[in-house]
């Protein structure tokens, strides 16, 4: 037998199977795992098993580490809960299974359930929304995204034509959504420029519902250009009320950006000629891009 | 049964592998089944043949292999048996040629089984007697050129059986090429029952997927799309997979602003879990070999409203009944078909039960049934035939008493 041969077999990582429900918590099943021993029946001292979730790019400490207890299913499969009112701040976090003070290994992705994921519509509430989607990375592994926002605006329906954005969405996570955005306003902050704000009044289509109509034009006005990103916001009446950022976060797909894709139209700049149109930041936040036509 | 099947490369990621890797594995649960690979590039298969499928290969392509073939000098000139009117001659050598030979050669199966029409010319040449000799076609005999079919009407009449994977091409082949005494069977391809719960038919997405390709010929779907939303505003479409065609398709879609209601996807590895978030799933190409997907779709649970092209959909799809299909082309019956299925939940979901009872037939472990009988009858059938022809019934007998010996050989094979 080839020695190459045996590091592939070796190295076959454990694998997690994972199901969303509606309500943004994950159950994760895991299989193909070989323990370095065996863990301590429940009460017993002695290592246990645990789900391990490392946030990316974080400097190593206890609140970018959540550990889920990882306990036989069933059917005997070792499995863990995620629940939604388990905090997970923002960000991508790596999945890993560990055995007692083992070193945590990585977890390679099996079937996504998500189908409770797609267009989902969370119910009235103030705690801060929770969504995580898990994905599978370029090198094959399992990792989720997270969000958590309150008050959150998801952005709905996009149309772009006749140098205008006309967008839809929904407010989540306010007492009164219909009070909050009667007295709020819609604004695009440039990115390159604090001082340039565009302000625009929300319509409302229902309790929860909002629209509003973006010139493109008027975010061209200063443009001298290059790239020029615009973040939409909601923000609310009042100095102290947190203001909402357009995203679109509410379904199964992990990353919008390529997915959800507008046409740029062009746009008369002082400066010169221009195009401008919507797209999803690498966060799934809503953004406008004025560029060179 | 001791069955060896002969493929390209084992290693890759592919319909005619995974196919291969659904029949061995359930073969093996019965039977002394292994595949050989004509290459190897990579340490691991991408797929997994399972526990009783034993994976050799005859020429070693890894480059960081101590056995790395490919500098052999009769690696860089031509084959002279595998075809070159076949698509993947370039790949072929002198070396492939010596390997194969050796190897069939040397073969102790009951049956050998080629998975493409150059692997099959070597085994109809030179496989040696004994073996009931299978030459599988995944793709179809109209796709072939001339040369091609010219070079298979010199060789198929040495098999024993041709299998197609569907019953339409089968009747081609024995339309266009004379194969007196080879048997040709429609087999069809193998889908495992998914590892998930069936959609439940009440989220309002079409699905749809496959490579990003013309023949796939998205084009329609999405201008029929836009006749539906005209209608049912409130149904999306999903087209997940990768492709050539993307930008044209994304231009498409811009261009006749339907952007809030078409998806490209990108390319999905299971595809299950998306079939699972869909009602419906459609497939508008102009031509398919097999409709693999519309099989997959099934499996989930999802009536397929499909057009029928050839080969594939109409013997899939009992029209009606377990799913829909329109005149090849057509945008308005496409659009119409939808329509119908998102109009009326009730039918949608009695053809999506009927699409999840009736694509049972596609299981692999009926497929390898129906593989394992036509074994049966062509072993039979060549020691009858065989006593009198070729007497091979006796070569059989034969095979059977040196297959210790021949097992040992291959093992040395491997070790070196």
């Amino acid at each position: 037998m080839n020695e190459m041969d045996i590091p592939d077999t070796a190295a076959a990582p454990p694998r997690a199977h994972c199901v969303a429900d509606s309500a943004g918590g994950l159950t994760f099943q895991v299989s193909d795992w070989v323990r370095p021993g065996p863990a301590a029946a429940p009460g017993e001292a002695g290592p246990v098993d645990a789900l391990v979730l490392v946030r990316r790019g974080a400097d190593p400490g206890a609140e970018d580490e959540v550990r889920l207890p990882l306990a036989p299913a069933e059917d005997g499969r070792p499995q863990a809960a995620l629940p939604s009112t388990v905090p997970l701040p923002e960000g991508r976090w790596d999945v890993h299974v560990a055995h007692g003070d083992a070193e945590p290994r990585r977890v390679a992705p099996g079937l996504n359930d998500l189908r409770s994921l797609v267009d989902r519509r969370p119910g009235p509430s103030t705690s801060p929304l929770s969504v995580r989607i898990p994905y599978p990375t370029k090198h094959g592994n399992l990792s989720l995204r997270s969000w958590r926002r309150a008050p959150h605006a998801e952005a709905g329906e996009i149309r772009a034509e006749g140098g205008e954005l006309a967008v839809r969405g929904r407010l989540y996570r306010v007492g009164s959504p219909a009070e909050w955005l009667a007295g709020a306003v819609v604004e695009a902050r440039c990115r390159r420029d604090a001082s340039r704000v565009w302000t625009g009044k929300p319509v409302l289509e229902d309790d929860t519902e909002f629209s509003f109509t973006l010139p493109l034009a008027e975010l061209a006005e200063g443009w001298k250009g290059g790239e020029e990103a615009w973040d939409l916001w909601l923000r609310p009446a009042g100095p102290d009320a947190a203001p909402a950022r357009l995203a679109r976060i509410l379904d199964d797909v992990p990353d919008k950006k390529e997915i959800f894709s507008y046409p740029a139209q062009p746009v008369a700049a002082p400066h010169g000629p221009a195009k401008a149109g919507p797209y999803y930041t690498t966060n799934n936040d809503l953004a406008v891009r004025v560029e060179d036509a | 049964m001791h069955i060896s099947f002969l493929i390209h490369n084992a290693y890759g990621i592919g319909g005619t592998i995974r196919t291969t890797y659904n029949l061995a594995r359930t073969l093996g649960e019965q039977h002394d089944v292994e595949i050989v690979s004509v290459f190897r590039h990579r340490e691991a298969p991408v797929f997994d043949p399972g526990p009783n499928v034993r994976l050799s290969h005859l020429v070693d392509l890894r480059k960081k292999s101590p056995t790395y073939e490919g500098a052999d000098p009769d690696h860089a000139r031509p084959a002279r048996v595998f075809p070159r009117s076949e698509g993947r001659y370039k790949q072929y050598s002198r070396l492939t040629d010596r390997r194969i030979a050796e190897h069939l050669r040397r073969l102790d199966a009951d049956v050998v089984v080629g998975t493409r029409p150059g692997l099959n010319v070597h085994i109809a040449r030179e496989a040696r007697r004994g073996p009931v000799r299978v030459g599988q076609e995944h793709l179809t005999l109209g796709t072939h050129s001339k040369a091609l079919k010219r070079a298979l009407r010199g060789a198929y009449p040495r098999l024993d059986a041709v299998t197609t994977v569907t019953r339409a091409d089968a009747e081609t082949y024995r339309g266009q090429m004379r194969l007196p005494g080879v048997r040709l069977e429609a087999v069809p391809n193998s889908v495992p029952e998914p590892c998930l719960e069936p959609a439940d038919g009440t989220g309002k997405w079409v699905v749809a997927a496959g490579r990003l390709a013309p023949v796939k010929r998205y084009d329609l779907l999405i201008r029929a799309f836009e006749k539906v939303i005209a209608v049912r505003p409130d149904w999306r479409l999903r087209i997940y997979g990768g492709g050539a065609q993307h930008a044209k398709l994304r231009d498409l879609i811009d261009h006749l602003g339907l952007y809030n209601h078409i998806y490209l996807m990108g390319p999905a590895n299971p595809l299950d879990p998306e079939w699972a978030k869909g009602s419906i799933a459609a497939v508008t190409s102009s031509m398919e070999s097999f409709g693999m997907t519309i099989v997959e779709a099934m499996r989930c649970g999802l009536p397929v409203v499909a057009t029928d092209c050839p080969h594939g959909p109409a013997e899939i799809i009992d029209n009606g009944v377990d799913g829909r299909l329109v005149p090849n082309g057509d945008v308005d019956g496409i659009a119409a078909a939808l329509l119908d299925l998102i109009n009326d939940d009730e039918l949608r979901q009695r053809m999506g039960q009927e699409a999840l009872k009736r694509s049972a037939r596609f299981d692999p472990s009926r497929v390898a049934g129906r593989y394992e009988s036509l074994f049966t009858d062509l072993l039979a059938r060549g020691k009858v035939r065989g006593s009198v022809h070729r007497a091979r019934g006796a070569l059989l007998s034969g095979a059977f008493a040196t297959k210790d010996v021949g097992r040992t050989m291959l093992g040395r094979m491997r070790a070196a």
